[in-house]
C-alpha cells in the first residue's frame, strides 16, 4: 500500500486486513482504528537469515509488525522521510534507516563484501555498521529516514556518481559499487582514515544522498 | 539563481510567518508575552521586561495565574516588528476565539495578553483560554487530527476543545505470549508503542511529526497537595542543565 | 555556478574551475574532481595566525574539476549570496562555500563576542562571485536603512553586507529578576545601509565558546 506524505517528516499508511506492514519500533506517532503493533523477534519473513531478524536478536534495530484495520502515522526523531516506490526492483538500504515498508516486499540481506569486498569495508569501517545491508525487493513502498532530506541522483552508464559514505542513504537499480578515492582527497582527510574513500556507484539506477554527514 | 527575499519593516508580514521557522509580530503600542530568548531580531522601539517585575507584577495575577513559571516570560511592549524563532523548529500561529487550547509547555513561544495562561492538570502542559493569538513551535509542521485517536505521548503537541486524554495501554502487547516471553527473557524490550494517549469526543488534536521531544519548559510546580498530579519534582527536566544554562545566558 | 538542490544541498557545476568549501562538506559528485586542503582560508600566513589566535577553525578545501559537486553540512539550510565587488561579513561556522575567485579574510568586529560567545573576529568574503551561507533553519534577510536600524540577537546573527555600523547594546531596561536575565538582554544594533542575515535559531552561541 502506498504511503501518503503528510509533510516531509510524517507519512500516513492505511492498514487493511490481510495486509501487514513493518515499521521501526517507536516510529508510530498516532493511529486510529483497530491496529496492533507486535514486536518481531524472528524478524520479517527472512527468519534467522534476515538482517532484520539478526538485528532484533542482537537487540539492535527492532521492527514491529503492524496489522489490523485503520490508519497509522509514522515519523521518527525529526528526520526527513523519503518514500521510495519499488516496481519489481531491489532497494539497498541500511536497516536502521527503514521507517516503515510494505509487508509484501521481500526482505533479504546482502553481504556487501560480495561486491568486491569494498562496500563491506565502507560500511564496517566508516559507518560502524555491520557488513550486511538490507535489501527489499518487489512491488510496494518503502519509507526511508534521512537527516535533513535527501536528493536523488540518477546513475546512468558512463555517468558514475561518487558519494560520501556517511551521506549515503540507499540506492536501487542495477548498480555496481566500489570504493574509490578522488585525487587529493586522501591527503586532505588523512591517510588510513576510513573517510579517505568514497562510494563509487556505476550502472543504471539512482542513489539517495542526505544533506548531512551525520549518521542516524 | 534568484537571491533570497529581502525584508524591511514595510515588507515584513504583520502577525504572520516569514518562513516556516520565523514568525513576525507587529506591535503598535501593544504588548506580547514571549518566552525568554525567542526574539531573534526587531525593528522599531520595543522594550523587553521581565514578567512579574515592577509595573508588570500585576500581569502575573491577570495573565499567568502561576507565579513560578512567570520568570521564564518577557513582556515586549512598544511599536515595531519583531521576529520570533525557536531552534529552527517549525513555528505557527493559532487563533483562539473564546476557546481553550492545551499545549506542551516547551512548544509555546509567545501569546497575546488577551489570552490567559494556566497550568494544565496534565503535567508539562499549559492551557490558554480566551480570545487572541499565540505562536507555537513544533518539530515538523503541526498536523491537526480529530478524535477518536491514539497518540504517542511524545508526538503530542496539544489539544483543543476535547476532554483531556486518558492513558491507553495495549494489552495484547503487554500480555499475550510475546509479552510474557519478553517479560521472562527481556528479549524484545519495550516498543514504546504499548502506551498511548487516547482522545475521544469532539475536538482537535495537534500532532508534531516526530518523537524527538522539545526540551521541557518548567510549568511551575503545583501546590504540592495530596491529590494534585505532577507536584514537586515529579517531572524531571529533559536536558535540564542545558535549559538552565540557556536561560541564564539569556539565549 | 552555484545552485540549490532542495534547500539543504548546494550543487556546484564545475567546468575545470574551482570552488572553496568547508572541509568535509562534500556529500557526492559526478564527473572528475580533485580535492586540496587549504590553510587559513586562503588569506595566507597572517590569516592563519589570526585564526589561531581567535580559535576560529575554518578548515577549507579547494575542489577543482569537471562535473557537479554536491555540498551539505548537518542538514543546514543554504542561502546563496551574489557579490559584486562588495564585502560580506559572515561567521566562520556559517560559511559553506565560495567561488574560488573570492578573497576570504578575517576582520575584527568589536566587542560583540564578549557576551555572546561569538568570535571577536568574523570572516570576510570579498570580490565578485557567489557564496553559500548556511543556517540553522532558513535564513531571513533584513534590510537596514538609516531610517530603520535593526536589533539582532547575537546568537541568531549569521552575516551582513553593505556599509553597516554595528554596536553591541545591552538589554534595554531589564533588571534581574530571580537571578536570571530577560533573555533579550544583549543585542547587536545595526545602523547604516545594508543587509543582515539572521537564522531562526539561537543555538549557535550555545554550541560555540560560551
Amino acid at each position: 500500500m502506498p504511503f501518503r506524505e503528510i509533510n516531509d517528516k510524517m507519512v500516513e499508511a492505511t492498514v487493511a486486513p490481510g495486509q501487514r506492514m513493518y515499521s521501526q519500533r517507536g516510529a508510530m506517532l498516532a493511529y486510529r482504528g483497530d491496529v496492533s503493533f507486535t514486536p518481531n523477534i524472528q524478524g520479517g519473513q527472512g527468519g534467522l537469515g534476515s538482517m532484520i531478524g539478526r538485528r532484533v536478536a542482537g537487540e539492535a534495530t527492532p521492527l514491529m509488525t503492524v496489522e489490523g484495520n485503520g490508519t497509522v502515522m509514522f515519523g521518527h526523531g525529526g528526520h526527513h522521510i523519503q518514500v521510495i516506490n519499488l516496481a519489481g526492483d531491489t532497494l539497498y538500504v541500511e536497516a536502521d534507516r527503514l521507517l516503515a515498508f510494505d509487508g509484501s516486499l521481500q526482505q533479504g540481506t546482502m553481504f556487501m563484501g560480495s561486491q568486491g569486498g569494498v562496500m563491506g569495508m565502507v560500511r564496517g569501517q566508516v559507518t560502524g555498521q555491520g557488513l550486511f545491508t538490507t535489501t527489499l525487493r518487489g512491488h510496494g513502498a518503502v519509507a526511508v529516514m534521512a537527516h535533513g532530506g535527501v536528493i536523488e541522483l540518477p546513475i546512468t552508464p558512463g555517468h558514475t556518481v561518487h558519494v560520501d559514505p556517511q551521506a549515503y542513504v540507499a540506492h536501487h537499480g542495477e548498480v555496481t559499487n566500489k570504493l574509490s578515492t578522488a585525487l587529493g582527497w586522501r591527503d586532505m582527510v588523512g591517510r588510513g582514515s576510513g573517510e579517505a574513500f568514497q562510494l563509487e556507484l556505476g550502472g543504471s539506477g539512482a542513489v539517495y544522498v542526505q544533506a548531512s554527514e551525520e549518521k542516524l | 539563481m534568484s537571491g533570497p527575499v529581502i525584508f524591511d519593516p514595510m515588507t515584513l508580514p504583520s502577525d504572520d510567518n516569514v518562513n516556516s521557522y520565523t514568525f513576525c509580530v507587529e506591535l503598535k503600542g501593544s504588548r506580547w508575552f514571549l518566552q525568554k530568548g525567542k526574539m531573534i531580531a526587531y525593528y522599531g522601539q520595543i522594550a523587553f521586561d521581565g514578567v512579574g517585575h515592577g509595573r508588570f507584577e500585576r500581569l502575573v495575577r491577570s495573565s499567568f495565574h502561576s507565579p513560578l513559571h512567570a520568570s521564564d516570560w518577557v513582556v515586549a511592549e512598544g511599536s515595531g516588528k519583531m521576529l520570533l524563532a525557536d531552534r529552527a523548529f517549525d513555528v505557527n500561529s493559532f487563533d483562539l476565539a473564546d476557546g481553550n487550547l492545551t499545549i506542551r509547555s516547551g512548544n509555546l513561544l509567545a501569546f497575546e495578553p488577551t489570552l490567559a495562561l494556566k497550568q494544565s492538570i496534565v503535567p508539562g502542559f499549559l492551557t490558554l483560554i480566551g480570545t487572541g493569538k499565540f505562536v507555537a513551535a513544533s518539530n515538523g509542521p503541526v498536523v491537526f487530527m480529530e478524535p477518536p485517536l491514539r497518540v504517542d505521548p511524545q508526538a503530542l503537541v496539544g489539544w483543543a476543545d476535547c476532554p483531556s486524554p486518558c492513558h491507553h495501554y495495549d494489552h495484547a502487547y503487554m500480555t499475550g505470549v510475546m509479552g510474557g516471553l519478553r517479560a521472562l527473557t527481556g528479549i524484545g524490550g519495550t516498543s514504546g508503542e504499548e502506551h498511548q494517549f487516547e482522545f475521544v469526543g469532539a475536538g482537535t488534536v495537534l500532532l508534531q511529526s516526530t518523537e524527538a521531544l522539545m526540551p521541557e519548559q518548567p510549568t511551575g510546580a503545583g501546590p504540592g497537595e495530596p491529590g494534585v498530579p505532577g507536584t514537586p519534582g515529579s517531572a524531571p527536566r529533559g536536558s535540564g542543565q542545558l535549559g538552565d544554562l540557556q536561560r541564564r545566558f539569556g539565549l | 555556478m552555484f545552485r540549490l538542490q532542495g534547500s539543504k544541498t548546494l550543487a556546484v557545476d564545475l567546468t575545470g574551475d574551482a570552488v572553496k568549501a568547508k572541509n568535509g562538506s562534500m556529500v557526492a559528485y559526478d564527473g572528475r574532481m580533485t580535492f586540496k586542503k587549504m590553510t587559513g582560508g586562503g588569506d595566507g600566513l597572517r590569516g592563519m595566525v589570526t585564526r589561531r589566535l581567535t580559535g576560529e577553525q575554518m578548515a577549507v578545501m579547494e575542489v577543482k574539476g569537471q562535473g557537479t559537486c554536491y555540498f551539505a553540512d548537518r542538514a543546514s539550510e543554504i542561502s546563496l549570496v551574489s557579490l559584486h565587488g562588495d564585502k560580506l561579513y559572515v561567521e566562520a561556522s556559517n560559511l559553506l562555500a565560495t567561488d574560488a575567485g573570492l578573497r576570504t579574510g578575517t576582520a575584527f568586529t568589536g566587542l560583540r563576542g564578549g557576551a555572546s560567545g561569538n568570535g571577536l573576529f568574523t570572516t570576510t568574503v570579498e570580490g565578485t562571485g557567489q557564496a553559500a551561507l548556511m543556517s540553522d533553519g532558513s535564513a531571513v534577510v533584513l534590510r537596514v536603512t538609516p531610517q530603520y536600524p535593526l536589533q539582532v540577537d547575537p546568537g541568531a546573527y549569521i552575516a551582513h553586507q553593505g556599509s553597516l555600523r554595528q554596536q553591541f547594546q545591552s538589554g534595554v531596561n531589564f533588571r534581574t529578576f530571580m537571578g536570571e536575565g530577560s533573555g533579550e538582554a544583549f543585542q547587536i544594533r545595526f545602523e547604516g545601509d545594508g543587509l543582515v542575515y539572521v537564522q531562526p535559531s539561537e543555538r549557535n552561541t550555545l554550541g560555540g565558546d560560551v
